[in-house]
């Protein structure tokens, strides 16, 4: 039995069990937790696009997440608009902002590019807290509405009010997402992405024009995150000015770091794994009265950095694999 | 090999986390949990725990006279770190997870205007411990109740006396960004143009700002009668101080959320002649509950003066319980409790720090009144002060002298 | 206490001043970052955090020695203690990234920190703001058309001789001219004979020192909390990207200018969106100079 003949039957229990995952784990609290490990596996695999693959690092990325959640939000509000087209307009919304963070990268790289992501996000997320009359500011926007509900026929009516509902929406959208990402990553595109990640000047002389690719990647990119913002945004139903601080992004590339950078999987592995460990950590905070949350957090980041510099992908590829695949006869 | 060696331990670490997390849930159920949200990490974590210390102070004493039903009550704390989506999900977590029959709690509005939300949609009773805005009892949420006075019930007293003492002819604004300062704003704004004062200015910052001097500058210029000033202990302090710094003098008139133990020590003499609209415990003690409230927070945390937050949440518990006590006994059906619960809190009429407490239908405390105080000196020590009405005032009013004419 | 009478009122030079005071402040935390960056290229996003430490070390300092020696005094120990804590933590921490020198490696080893940093104070020394008593007893000051504390006077007063103090530590001394001689070009320097690890090792402390020393400044003005060192970071880079990484004279001038352009705008055009003068302003001079308005100093 060769590895090709044994992938497929793999990847259809796989599905099979996240699929049933739901009527498996019942706790609606586990659920909750699975739908934010979703939405985040969408946001960092959407960062990881920029810093990973293109040597992008954007430390405002948590702007686009807060303008998808608020467009969404606000076109749902004010204008009535089904929460299933404004998924994708909060995503458009997002992309031009996308775009205009985009520019700047032309000329700017390293700490200047990442200090302007930051400033391009703190005034994003001062505008959302001063622009009262269409935000609310500080207060956010409360009762968003959930996904319509789909009417199958006459009597099978879904409505998406549940943890155990929004799963299965954001499941199959994660999975798209990574399908068409790692298509993406296999294609010209992604190839030329990583040839201007290494070596910028190099890749300009074969004909491979940076700006172009640095537009597209944070156009596509933005798209994602903004995306998953509007997932959050009629998941939660709720959104605030928080969604655009610097915590946020912190949280998203402590993920990716973890994870592994530039690998598909690793803002998958990331995603979970902390989405669960930052919530589990709660215990300690009950028994032991103190609150290490956030200095695991940062201790995690530092260790992967010192001594995990792939992450736990990286861990995989490196240890693991090399163990468990037979040699090629 | 030590790299090896390095990951392996951080990768252990974190399995074992993940797998004692969910090996923890298995508490006994001998206990009465009752759910608690609080902002216990982040800017606004110090008030939050002196919440948390009259609330502990509450259950010792219910827990020491026997619990209820035989059964000793339990706090389980959720943070919401002052973030509504936080809020949010901690909520979530005590309601499906921890299983509480009710949840109390909770300090800052943005937060409690969501969490109610969810426990009104989940039918579980929630009592707001915390948190001015009107819009949290006024959804005609029926599992939603509030032990603390709404803005317009907070600031009656204060607006009354503007209007019949102190009649400003001009006033300024000096807002924290958040609904907090903006809903007090929107009030204030409205009394102004009742009494006919000209409204200068209005001016804000965020909270974690620390410097103030450009706002205090422009305010200096316009010299403003009166400067509402909405802001929370730190920022409160540092305006006092930088006030002083730029020698600057109005009637602040703030909320009187600003009034803790901190803001003294930080502040000092500088924030005499400042006002506020308050239920500090210590200017009640004619009341009996109130005195021995006092005496056995200080008996157990030495000397430590409770201050609005922890008589609130001492209250808020209080509460609780004692709708608790009223169902008559805990089915262990979860949805009869809460509903059980829910009559009980409607009914409730009792006598507690804070003054009554009873309900409207819309589960807002009516019977609470706080007062105007305003800061005053003595023996060089900032101390607060009722001012009006002239029935309940402990000390008249004093007209905020120039710096350099205080002693 | 009596103080005398302004001659003049005028809001615009009040504001002025305010700005120039508190740009002394960000000058000060500035220079550290922009010196570590120009030496060693690390963009240390902790930078502010060493601020903050320098605060609370202050504190416990000030706690046993009392008044005017003490407040002195704090200074001082903040800058040694905070000098010793970056020795350790540029020598175990960036140093190990020297063989793989991405600036997203580094950046991300800072966030960490940073992160590590904050709610490990908050852990040690408790959430709870804090503050250091006003050694002149809150007291004013009137100069003319301007009026402020004495503390403030005085510490712009000491921000701007201890400025002064590190351009002649640069400038007149064998050990400064080798940092500013790395800085501009490390493979010559190496060639001249300078100890590299000494002079990297030498730099980190000397900046952090600084960061401590100003942390003081800002703990005894402001407050101290353990996030107190976020902002003051974030303005540190906005100032040293305005002045150009690694420039020293660009983040003095740069400090001032974002000090009084806040306090300006904040008055005049908006004081909600004061906070995003200096991100407004970087993105405007970095979209027309890539290298901030001084230019960075050029490495091989």
């Amino acid at each position: 039995m060769n590895r090709k003949s044994v992938k497929w039957p793999l990847i259809a229990l796989g599905a099979l069990i996240l699929l049933a995952l739901p009527w498996i784990i019942r706790d609606r609290y586990v659920q909750h937790l699975m739908v934010l490990s979703c939405i985040s596996i969408i946001l960092s695999s959407s960062w990881n696009l920029l810093a990973g693959y293109s040597g992008l690092l954007n430390l405002g990325h948590a702007a686009f997440f807060g303008i998808g959640g608020y467009t969404s939000a606000l076109l749902a509000l004010k204008l009535g608009l089904s929460p299933w087209i404004g998924l994708p307009l909060g995503g458009v919304m997002a992309s031009f902002f996308g775009i205009l963070l985009g520019i700047p990268s032309f000329r700017l790289s390293g700490p200047y590019l990442a200090i302007t992501t930051i400033g391009f996000s703190e005034i994003l997320r001062l505008v959302s807290m001063n622009w009262v009359s269409m935000t609310r500011g500080s207060l956010g926007l409360y009762g968003i509405p959930p996904f319509t509900p789909l009417k199958l026929s006459e009597k099978i009516f879904i409505p998406f009010t549940t943890e155990q509902n929004v799963y299965y929406i954001v499941l199959v959208f994660t999975v798209l997402i990574l399908f068409l990402l790692k298509k993406l990553i296999h294609s010209e595109f992604g190839i030329s992405l990583k040839s201007m990640r290494e070596d910028e000047i190099g890749s300009e002389s074969i004909g491979i024009h940076a700006s172009y690719y640095k537009l597209m990647v944070f156009m596509i990119s933005a798209f994602l995150a903004g995306f998953a913002g509007s997932l959050y945004a009629h998941y939660i139903r709720l959104i605030s000015p928080e969604m655009l601080s610097l915590g946020e992004t912190f949280s998203v590339l402590t993920m990716v770091m973890v994870g592994g950078l530039g690998t598909l999987g690793g803002p998958v592995i990331g995603a979970v794994l902390l989405t669960f460990l930052s919530e589990g950590l709660r215990f300690v905070e009950d028994y032991a009265k103190i609150d290490i949350r956030l200095i695991i957090y940062g201790l995690l980041l530092m260790l992967t950095i010192l001594f995990m510099r792939n992450g736990i992908a990286g861990i995989w590829k490196e240890i693991i694999k090399p163990i468990i695949s037979k040699p090629e006869r | 090999m030590k790299r090896r060696s390095m990951i392996k331990m951080v990768l252990g670490g974190m399995l074992c986390l993940i797998i004692l997390t969910y090996g923890t849930s298995l508490k006994a159920q001998e206990s009465i949990p009752i759910g608690i949200l609080g902002p216990f990490t982040g800017s606004l974590a110090f008030n939050a725990e002196e919440m948390k210390k009259g609330m502990i102070l509450a259950i010792d004493e219910i827990n020491a006279k026997g619990g209820v039903f035989g059964r000793k009550v339990e706090l389980i704390f959720g943070d919401t770190e002052a973030k509504p989506d936080k809020g949010v999900a901690a909520v979530k977590k005590l309601i499906t997870r921890d299983k509480v029959p009710v949840v109390g709690g909770g300090y800052a509005s943005s937060v409690n205007i969501a969490t109610s939300e969810v426990c009104q949609n989940e039918k579980t009773p929630i009592v707001v411990a915390i948190a001015i805005s009107p819009t949290i009892t006024n959804r005609g949420f029926d599992y939603v109740f509030r032990t603390s006075p709404n803005s317009p019930q907070f600031l009656a007293g204060m607006n009354e006396w503007l209007e019949k003492v102190k009649k400003p002819k001009t006033v300024a604004f000096l807002m924290e960004n958040t609904d907090y300062g903006r809903d007090g704003e929107k009030i204030w704004s409205a009394q102004s143009q009742k009494v006919g004062a000209k409204e200068l200015a209005h001016l804000y910052f965020e909270i974690g700002d620390t410097d103030f001097t450009t706002q205090i500058s422009k305010l200096k210029e316009l010299k403003p009668e009166v400067t509402f000033n909405i802001a929370s202990t730190t920022e409160a302090a540092l305006i006092q101080k930088q006030a002083r710094e730029l020698n600057f003098v109005t009637q602040w008139i703030g909320v009187g959320g600003q009034f803790t133990e901190a803001y003294f020590k930080m502040a000092g003499p500088l924030c005499q002649y400042a006002m506020g609209s308050s239920l500090e415990p210590t200017l009640a003690m004619k009341n009996p509950i109130v005195a021995d409230f006092v005496k056995s927070y200080e008996a157990k945390y030495q000397k430590a003066r409770p201050g609005i937050f922890s008589s609130q949440g001492y209250d808020n518990i209080m509460v609780i319980v004692d709708a608790i006590k009223r169902t008559g006994k805990l089915t262990g059906d979860l949805q009869k409790d809460r509903d059980a619960i829910r009559d009980a809190l409607r009914k409730t009429s009792i006598n507690l720090t804070q003054g009554k407490i009873e309900f409207d239908k819309n589960g807002q405390v009516y019977t609470v009144v706080p007062s105007p105080v305003q800061v005053q000196l003595a023996d060089g020590k900032p101390q607060l002060s009722i001012i009006y009405p002239p029935d309940r005032a402990g000390s008249t009013y004093q007209e905020p002298l120039p710096w350099d004419k205080r002693k | 206490m009596r103080a005398p009478r302004r001659l003049v009122e005028s809001l615009f030079l009040q504001q002025v001043f305010n700005g120039l005071i508190v740009g002394s402040l960000y000058c000060l935390i500035a220079i550290g970052l922009t010196m570590i960056f120009g030496v060693m290229r690390i963009s240390n996003f902790a930078h502010g955090d060493f601020s903050m430490l320098g605060a609370y070390i202050a504190l416990y300092f000030i706690a046993v020695v009392s008044g005017w020696f003490g407040w002195i005094g704090s200074l001082v120990a903040a800058a040694i203690g905070v000098g010793i804590i970056g020795f350790f933590v540029e020598r175990f921490l960036f140093r190990r990234l020297l063989t793989r020198w991405t600036d997203i490696d580094i950046i991300m080893l800072s966030i960490g920190l940073f992160i590590l940093l904050e709610n490990g104070a908050r852990l040690v020394f408790g959430p709870t703001p804090k503050m250091i008593p006003d050694p002149f007893g809150n007291t004013s000051v009137n100069l003319l058309v301007v009026s402020t504390s004495t503390l403030r006077l005085l510490s712009f007063v000491i921000s701007c001789v201890a400025i002064f103090l590190l351009q002649l530590f640069l400038i007149k001394t064998k050990v400064g001219v080798a940092i500013r001689a790395t800085s501009q070009n490390r493979n010559a320097a190496l060639l001249m004979g300078i100890n590299i690890s000494f002079i990297y090792s030498l730099t980190f402390v000397v900046g952090s020192a600084l960061a401590g020393f100003g942390g003081v400044l800002y703990g005894t003005i402001f407050a101290i909390f353990p996030t107190m060192g976020a902002m003051p970071t974030l303005k540190a880079f906005a100032v040293t990207i305005l002045g150009g990484m690694g420039n020293i004279r660009g983040a003095i001038f740069g400090g001032f200018i974002l000090g009084v352009a806040e306090t300006l705008g904040g008055n005049y055009i908006s004081m909600q969106y004061k906070n995003a003068i200096g991100f407004i302003m970087i993105i405007l001079v970095l979209l027309v100079i890539p290298n901030g308005l001084f230019g960075e100093k050029q490495r091989t």
